[in-house]
């Protein structure tokens, strides 16, 4: 990636051969003055660093302090009940570090000794049960690794191209390994009654967070979790327990969960009726809209991530992601969706779960725009944002999944831009 | 009580979090809907600059009382107690420790936001506290049937965790339904709903529900749901009652969650069917009698999830790979316009509907 890597055998050959015709970027491979990074000895390879209790519990590299989640204070109305998002374009792969999380909390942080933890499971069981963390650890456990996705991610850009950065307009996203028990090995354990048919699920926090999940789904993947990446989960992402729900939108994943309840119906709880409905031109709302949408953006080049090297081989990635299950293809256009080249998917592709692609070309050094669609193993493709709006108005907040567009100008400035 | 130590100033943190809503210290403190506590151990109370205090702050400023841990401890346990009129809409501190710790930490900020010497040593590490052991079964939690040998889960059983009883169910299960399950026995009128929504909820959500600053709109917008900027509050978009009087009881007011009996929660919802002109008389009475019969105007607006109805989520469709746009690609609008992207504006106004 970096210029000094750049020139390869034969190019330097070429250079010495003859003389000329080398750019700036062959320029360290001449006779003039070496870098000084190479040609004195720095510090660090002179004195010792740090030795090992000086880090029990690592963090980043002071080089890169500037990888952080960041707040939008005009969102909402305090930061107690509010968001920040993960920075996409710093990270590459499809695991997001657990530090890098984005974060949406109703009540702030709650903060939670484990011991103090219980898990009750209610309402129409043949057995009320209250589990300890020390009893859910008893269970099998299974690990997964699934996306989580804020349902208003992206919903800023309804009305047209408002925020300048990945990181803002689709950073409600991660995407980790969870450790924990199947919700339906715990509900066995209760017994659920034939009537059951909704699950009511509740948090510890002083939002007391709750929300109504059909009673197939919780049978069928979700997960009561106390790990993630290996390690407790992090008490903004829940700890000591949370619910996953793959595919399905990030409120729903009840953090600090503290209660489980079966019902014959759903319980129109504030986050299911006054929020996460989706308001349509005709005045109606939807209710209930809880899979995400397949999905996809280029992390890098992005706004917050220009083009620094000028023309030449150029990397372009992204993420991509559907709450049906895997992708199966990722295109990538440079010319605004006039015409679409497949992109590489790398790295594991699992459902409901980040997908890794890159599209790798010469750039010229002209404007591009840039844009990526995914196909999930549905087939449905990722729509554009006109599309959406032209079947649901811009009024909706919640599950814009329409594809992003990237301004590239010739120095490689990049802007979020809405395109004809 | 002699000079609070780091440790206790540490504790007192955690303690502020009940006052982070409404409070602000350190260097970047503003007044929020309280005045920021800066300087408060040994400040003049009523006295914060650029703060509208209620006039019985400002009278108890005039009369000469000064913060101190002699007069903030009790105002802390008891705000209204202690100084009658005062618009601090918050229970009080029921714990002596919390409120000499919180005192402790407040006292480390000085006038501008700085450290006090108060907080002299406050680097050093706080004393570790012993490993807890190993978690055994605790008492009363003995397995309800003994764990099966090979148990697998699926449909096996293993007989963990304990009976709940029933004194546990009714703490944490006070979830109500539109059909009015879950609705506790109790009553309130509109008249004492709006006595209780002043001192508890006006501070946030505006005298009349219309809200201060950004804080959510609770009444009014009527007839806005097609307009360009809809106006989503109980009157204008939501479904049921039951939802208002669940939501109000588990998280409101706000930073002092599940400090108002459930009378005063049905009083307060009555105040809000009022302020949303869905009743009309101060005298009306709700009960859970009455809560499930009261229908909300826009209950029959909302649908089920119907997007796989949309052309665009049709499965199976090709999707053009070449020449699939006429012409080249104009921009029609930039983000970069508005400036509101979080590094490079200084402008604070949203411009468009925010998250929710
Ligand atoms: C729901 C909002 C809210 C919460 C929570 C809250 N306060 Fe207040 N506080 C206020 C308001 C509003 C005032 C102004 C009172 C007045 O003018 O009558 C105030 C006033 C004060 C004052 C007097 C300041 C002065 O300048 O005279 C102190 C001290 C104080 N609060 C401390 C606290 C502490 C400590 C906590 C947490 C334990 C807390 N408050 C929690 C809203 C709140
Ligand atoms: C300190 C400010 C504050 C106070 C005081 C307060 N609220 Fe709130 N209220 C909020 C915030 C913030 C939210 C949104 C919370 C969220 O979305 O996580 C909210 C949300 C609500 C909602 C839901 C609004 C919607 O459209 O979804 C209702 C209803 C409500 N409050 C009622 C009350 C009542 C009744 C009181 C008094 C008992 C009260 N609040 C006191 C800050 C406050």
């Amino acid at each position: 990636m970096t210029n000094s890597a750049r020139p390869g055998a034969a190019s330097r050959r070429a250079f010495l051969k003859g003389g000329l015709a080398a750019g700036a970027a062959l320029a360290a491979g001449s006779a003039a003055a070496g870098e000084q990074v190479i040609t004195e000895v720095q510090d660090w390879n002179r004195y010792s660093g740090e030795g090992v209790d000086a880090r029990p519990y690592g963090t980043p590299s002071q080089f890169e302090a500037h990888v952080m989640r960041k707040n939008v204070p005009w969102l909402t109305s305090d930061v107690v009940s509010s968001i920040n998002f993960t920075p996409l374009h710093e990270l590459d792969g499809i695991i997001t570090p657990s530090g890098l999380c984005f974060e949406r909390h109703h009540a702030g942080i709650a903060e939670i000794d484990s011991k103090d933890h219980r898990l009750m499971i209610n309402g129409m069981v043949e057995k009320p049960l209250v589990f300890t963390m020390a009893d859910l650890k008893r269970f099998p456990r299974e690990n997964k690794v699934y996306f989580l996705e804020c349902a208003a991610n992206s919903g800023m850009e309804w009305r047209g191209a408002q925020l300048n950065g990945c990181q803002f307009t689709h950073g409600m996203l991660h995407c980790v390994m969870y450790t924990g028990v199947r919700l339906k090995t715990l509900l066995d354990e209760a017994g659920v009654k034939p009537e059951g048919k909704w699950l009511l699920a509740e948090g510890a926090d002083a939002s007391s967070m709750t929300r109504s999940i059909p009673l197939d789904k919780a049978l069928d993947d979700c997960m009561v979790a106390f790990g993630m990446n290996g390690e407790a989960l992090r008490p903004e992402q829940g700890y000591p327990l949370r619910l996953v729900v793959p595919g399905f939108e990030g409120n729903m994943w009840i953090k600090w969960l503290r209660r489980l309840e079966i019902g014959d119906q759903p319980w129109q709880q504030r986050e299911e009726t006054s929020k996460y409905t989706d308001l349509l031109p005709s005045g109606k709302a939807r209710r209930f809209t809880f899979a995400m949408d397949v999905k996809s953006v280029i992390t890098n080049p992005s706004p917050q991530a220009p083009i620094t090297h000028g023309r030449g081989p150029l990397v372009v990635t992204g993420l991509a992601w559907s709450g049906n299950g895997t992708i199966s293809r990722v295109d990538v256009s440079i010319d605004g969706g006039r015409n679409w080249n497949t992109a590489r998917i790398d790295g594991p592709s699992l459902p409901k779960a980040l997908h890794r692609f890159y599209y790798e070309f010469d750039w010229d050094g002209s404007e591009l725009f840039l844009q990526s669609r995914a196909i999930d193993s549905d087939g449905i493709v990722q729509p554009t944002k006109d599309d959406l709006r032209a079947a649901r108005g811009s009024n909706s907040i919640y599950h814009n999944n329409g594809i992003q567009t990237w301004h590239v100008n010739k120095h490689g400035v990049i802007e979020n831009v809405e395109i004809s | 009580m002699g000079f609070a130590s780091a440790q206790d100033a540490a504790l007192g943190e955690a303690v502020f979090a009940k006052c982070k809503a409404c409070h602000a210290v350190g260097p970047d403190a503003t007044n929020k809907v309280g005045p920021h506590l800066n300087g408060v151990v040994g400040r003049p109370a009523g006295s914060a600059e650029g703060y509208k205090y209620s006039t019985a702050m400002a009278t108890k400023g005039a009369e000469g009382l000064v913060w101190d841990e002699a007069t903030l401890a009790p105002y802390l346990a008891n705000p209204k107690g202690i100084v009658k009129g005062t618009k601090m809409a918050f229970a009080g501190l029921k714990k002596p420790d919390e409120v000499s710790n919180l005192i402790a930490y407040l006292a480390t900020f000085a006038q501008d936001g700085g450290k006090t010497s108060a907080d002299a040593g406050a680097a050093a590490p706080a004393e570790q506290k012993a490993e807890a052991p190993p978690q055994a079964p605790a008492d009363g939690q003995t397995p309800i049937q003994p764990a099966p040998a090979a148990a697998r889960g699926d449909g096996l059983k293993l007989g963990l965790g304990r009976l709940a009883t029933e004194d546990e169910i009714s703490a944490w299960d006070i979830d109500v339904r539109p059909d009015g399950k879950g609705l506790p026995v109790g009553r309130g009128t509109v008249a004492t709903g709006m006595g209780i929504y002043d001192e508890n909820c006006a501070s946030c959500h505006g005298d009349f529900g219309e809200a201060v600053d950004r804080w959510p709109v609770l009444a009014g917008g009527q007839g806005t749901l097609q307009a360009d900027r809809p106006q989503k509050t109980i009157g204008s978009f939501w479904p049921y009652l039951s939802t208002v009087y669940d939501y109000v009881r588990r998280a409101m007011p706000f930073g002092n969650a599940r400090s108002l009996s459930n009378d005063d929660i049905y009083a307060l919802t009555a105040y809000i069917l009022y302020l949303n002109d869905v009743v009309d008389d101060e005298e009306f009475e709700l009960s859970n009698e009455n809560l499930a019969t009261i229908r909300l105007p826009n209950e029959a607006n909302f649908i089920e999830d119907d997007r796989a109805s949309e052309p665009h989520n049709k499965p199976g469709v090709e999707p053009c790979m070449k020449d699939c746009r006429p012409g080249k690609a104009e921009i029609t609008m930039h983000a970069a316009v508005l400036d509101v992207t979080p590094e490079n504006s200084e402008n604070d106004d949203a411009p468009a509907a925010g998250i929710e």
